[in-house]
């Protein structure tokens, strides 16, 4: 498929044919700093020093190729689409290849990145658990009452490392229960209708 | 086939898979690495350098280490969780393929630190809202603006617990009059004596 470029982000992109090829290579790194670590003023105010241009031409550019990258990773468009949707903007042919060197190297990186952006649910992370027997109550004396009191923790949703905790507790014949259940969704997976599925997703 | 130390089920794929680099390092390094993890596990903390130092003449990586005091870890835990003696788990680390002298050093040093793991892990076992600390005050009621002359003791209890869910301490101040303090006290009593008569 070919990527559609809107006219801001061709013009954005126009700054780059000006500058020689070390700089653009320069751009790229600055581009995947910006999205693994988000981007700083004074690196464009730097660059935009030594090239004697304003500022805003650094960022609009850095932003375009950071862009171009990242749409061009989601869809993860070929080698020759890629050069396709470059050839809009008019550039010349070494620049071009420089923009394919550019993806083709970091397309998988760019991918784990945005592969970690959207939140997700709660996981499981542990579940400590304790065997009870309970003797007496302050209204009743001479009880056995068995009794499994669980801890589960899960990776919190959304938020990385924070760990969130629940409190269970169950009698016997639950716990029975819970465990027959949870046995028959893992006999699930061994079904057929779910074996030609898994087939078909490589 | 059913192993003693897995708690009478199947032994892991990757435990399996382990023992056979473990018997890469030689057995007294084995005995050497056996202490360190325990010290680990004990709570005392691992030293990696020394770790490093003594798998260096087998040419680990850092992989290999990892793996080796993961499944150091394993056997040691799971078998002071099941209670396991040291003869039977001598030979059913044999049957896994780990040799003889690596096996009779690993169950030296776990005879040794056995009632201290089964110890540590008692501690560690799942405890809900652990009572931390409790201070009381008592107090005398002279005078309150309902009534002008009230003359009553009264108790102030803190209690500091671990919260049940959230693991961080939580304080709870309560005050109790004489009466509903006597009739806590006298419950609290029947209580002691029931856990004294289990013990």
């Amino acid at each position: 498929m070919l990527l559609v470029l809107s006219e801001d982000h061709k013009e954005h992109l126009s700054f780059l044919p000006n500058v020689d090829a070390a700089v653009v290579g320069e751009f790229g790194r600055i581009a995947l700093e910006f999205l693994r670590r988000g981007s700083s003023p004074k690196i464009y105010e730097g660059a935009a020093r030594k090239l004697c241009v304003p500022v805003e031409m650094v960022q609009h550019g850095v932003e375009g190729l950071m862009y171009l990258m990242t749409e061009s990773s989601k869809h993860m468009i070929s080698e020759v689409d890629f050069l396709d949707s470059v050839l809009v903007l008019g550039f010349g042919e070494e620049l071009n290849q420089i923009l394919l060197q550019l993806y083709l190297q970091h397309h998988s990186q760019i991918r784990s990145i945005l592969s970690q952006l959207p939140s997700h649910l709660p996981a499981y992370h542990n579940l400590e658990w304790r065997l009870d027997v309970q003797l007496a109550s302050r209204p009743i004396r001479q009880q056995v009452v068995p009794m499994l009191t669980m801890r589960l923790l899960m990776t919190g949703g959304g938020d990385s490392g924070d760990l969130s905790r629940r409190v269970l507790q169950t009698d016997p014949s639950t716990l029975l229960h819970l465990i027959s259940t949870l046995e028959a969704a893992l006999a699930a997976i061994k079904t057929n209708h779910a074996r030609r599925i898994f087939r078909n997703i490589k | 086939m059913r192993f003693r130390f897995c708690g009478d089920l199947d032994c892991p794929d990757w435990v399996l898979a382990e023992i056979s680099t473990l018997a890469k390092i030689s057995s007294v390094k084995m005995k050497l690495l056996c202490a360190q993890v325990l010290k680990d596990l004990l709570g005392d903390g691992i030293d990696y350098d020394k770790v490093t130092k003594l798998t260096a003449d087998a040419k680990f990586e850092s992989g290999d280490i990892k793996a080796s005091v993961a499944v150091l870890s394993f056997i040691f835990s799971s078998a002071a969780k099941h209670d396991v003696d040291s003869e039977s788990l001598s030979s059913e680390l044999q049957q896994l393929g780990l040799p003889k002298e690596h096996t009779t050093g690993l169950c030296k040093s776990y005879e040794d630190k056995h009632s201290a793991l089964q110890c540590k892990l008692r501690e560690t076992s799942l405890r809900l809202g652990r009572l931390e600390a409790v201070s009381w005050r008592v107090d005398y009621t002279l005078s309150s603006s309902e009534l002008r002359e009230v003359n009553e003791p009264m108790i102030q209890f803190k209690l500091q617990a671990q919260g049940a869910e959230s693991g961080s301490t939580e304080t709870t101040v309560v005050s109790v009059s004489a009466d509903k303090f006597r009739v806590l006290l006298a419950e609290l009593k029947q209580a002691q004596t029931r856990m004294n008569a289990l013990q």
